[in-house]
């Protein structure tokens, strides 16, 4: 069984497709990254998927169930776009607002729980309006985090935080997945620490679905590339080009794509009278891969 | 780590329990309700403090004026006509869109429809709290006008049944009203100002008093929500209270069954 499963969707706002006949699946307990430029569709995804958009067409199943069950609704947490708080209310009463919505039997605990799980039991009962971006965001996952929902919907969460804040919302976030298996779908620009977290990924471009993957599935499709320094770098360039073919001069290294045999590369380079510095074996990121992906497409 | 999935779908009684839930404890936390009570006090004690009082412009001489005309009258030959208890249906629709403005401004509209799939129970939830607010700012309205009447001593002279039969009148049609207003802030979600403005204008009863210039003091406009309200005057009795009640509900169930209707055919933002 699937937690998500789309066919088919699509959804326009006069007369432009946001997301054009979308084909989605996100097993149960995968953290899916959900990647995608601006207006790429994914905001808009994430919305019909919680029932705040009615699609165009097309048809979207949570666990196997229409996503209009309201017994399966109950069971999903959102933050989209902002934590949907009171401002003039504190952190605690937000959080008692939504459990008791969600019906939560012993409030004050699962208030505490999750507040524990977001590092912010400290904070209960300052004003929403005076926490810090960072703080929202948390207790925006504090929110969707309540009545111990199966599937965790995060628009953009680390968009806009600092280098801790990130740390800790990534924290945060293998927490909830490693104790809770709560199945998690994140959007978000920000490849490098998607890919820290992601177990699945999906590419979404002009409202379409391009591919869907997993992270072995990535590991196994993105290219190896050998990194290397040498003094004289043009020469080694047109010295490695002549032989491998697919040669890139990048932040000061050459890389040298699809050769993962350092000691073959060295030898050769010894041989054209270069001497290697500095030389490692690398594999292409999520961050790389998208780019040349994106590309590849434009260029089609 | 595998876990078993459950998914128990909650009856409609505990979906509402929970919107509900939300919704009351939202009113009990917020300044703004005890501000409208507040209001529906000053108000009517502040116009008999200054029409009540003896003088060439005292236009109050019998306290419960203040609460409902001697007899349904739609066409009115004075302001002070219009000036009774269903003034309270004004300050409750102001309320009502400010209440649910907060959901749409604050964003706490999402987590709602994340979590609850069926529209009905917002419509139902927003009209059953805006019917309670505006049943207690009638309590207040009711108290205000009392103490004033006390001050500036108009007299108290009332048929007792008829009073509480349009006191309770009013009352009850606080949840057709609410279930208006609700309706109104779901069509104008996107427009706070307009949302406002539109409660406003129909709870002035602006309308029903225009029609009632064309077809005369008929009981055919008692079937309308202002219509209703002004028949539970003084001379009410158990019939106009039976009026009152199959109005607002009558009234209550279209707008919602309407308004939950937009709400599952139309994008939340």
């Amino acid at each position: 069984m699937n937690a998500i499963e789309i066919r088919n969707l699509s959804k326009s706002f006069r007369g432009m497709y946001a997301v054009d006949r979308l084909h989605m699946t996100v097993p149960v307990g995968a953290i899916y990254g959900f990647i995608g430029e601006n207006g790429s569709g994914k905001s808009t995804t994430e919305k019909l998927i919680c029932g705040h958009l009615v699609p165009d067409e097309g048809e979207i199943k949570l666990f196997g169930r229409d996503y209009t069950d309201a017994g399966v609704r109950v069971r999903v947490g959102a933050l989209i776009e902002n934590a949907g708080c009171f401002p003039n209310s504190s952190v605690y009463q937000n959080l008692m607002m939504q459990a008791i919505n969600l019906g939560i039997e012993d409030r004050e605990k699962e208030i505490d729980r999750v507040l524990k799980i977001v590092r912010m039991e400290d904070s209960a009962h300052i004003k929403f309006k005076s926490c810090s971006l960072g703080m929202k965001q948390r207790i925006g996952i504090a929110m969707a985090l309540l009545g111990d929902p199966a599937l965790l919907i995060l628009d953009e969460p680390i968009n806009g935080l600092d280098t801790d804040g990130m740390r800790i919302m990534r924290e945060i976030l293998v927490d909830i997945t490693q104790k809770y298996a709560t199945t998690v779908l994140i959007s978000s620009h920000i490849l490098g620490e998607l890919e820290k977290i992601a177990t699945h990924y999906g590419i979404i471009r002009q409202g379409k679905m391009i591919v869907e993957m997993s992270a072995s599935e990535l590991e196994n499709r993105a290219r190896v590339f050998v990194s290397l320094k040498t003094k004289d770098m043009q020469g080694a360039k047109r010295a490695l080009a002549a032989k491998y073919g697919n040669v890139k001069e990048e932040d000061d290294y050459l890389r040298v794509y699809d050769v993962d045999d350092t000691e073959e590369i060295v030898g050769y380079l010894m041989e054209k009278g270069y001497v290697v510095s500095e030389l490692k074996k690398n594999k292409i990121g999520l961050e790389e891969y998208y780019v040349e992906l994106m590309s590849s497409k434009e260029a089609n | 780590m595998a876990r078993e999935l459950k998914f128990e779908s909650p009856s409609f009684a505990q979906r509402l329990k929970g919107m509900l839930g939300v919704d009351f404890y939202r009113l009990f936390h917020t300044p703004l309700f005890y501000i409208f009570l507040a209001i529906a006090a000053v108000i009517p004690a502040m116009i008999l403090g200054t029409m009540g009082s003896e003088g060439a412009e005292q236009l109050y001489t019998n306290t419960w004026h203040i609460i409902a005309a001697e007899t349904p009258l739609y066409v009115v030959n004075g302001i002070s006509e219009y000036a009774n208890m269903n003034m309270v249906f004004i300050f409750g629709g102001i309320m009502v869109s400010i209440f649910i403005g907060h959901d749409y401004k604050s964003g706490y509209v999402k987590q709602l429809f994340t979590t609850h799939a069926k529209k009905e129970d917002y419509m139902m939830s927003k009209s059953l709290v805006g019917a309670f607010s505006m049943a207690c700012m009638c309590v207040t309205y009711l108290f205000g006008a009392m103490l004033a009447g006390l001050l500036v001593q108009t007299s108290f002279e009332v048929n007792a049944g008829s009073l509480l039969c349009a006191v309770l009148g009013k009352m009850v049609m606080s949840l057709g009203w609410a279930s208006l207003y609700t309706f109104l802030n779901i069509i104008f979600r996107k427009y706070f100002g307009v949302s406002i403005a539109s409660s406003f204008f129909f709870g002035t009863g602006i309308l029903i008093i225009g029609a009632a210039a064309i077809v005369g003091n008929s009981s055919v406009l008692n079937i309308f929500l202002y219509g209703a309200s002004v028949y539970a005057c003084l001379s009410a009795n158990f019939v106009t209270l039976i009026v009152c009640i199959a109005c607002s509900a009558a009234w209550a169930a279209i707008y919602n069954v309407l308004g939950a209707r937009i709400l599952a055919k139309c994008d939340v933002y």
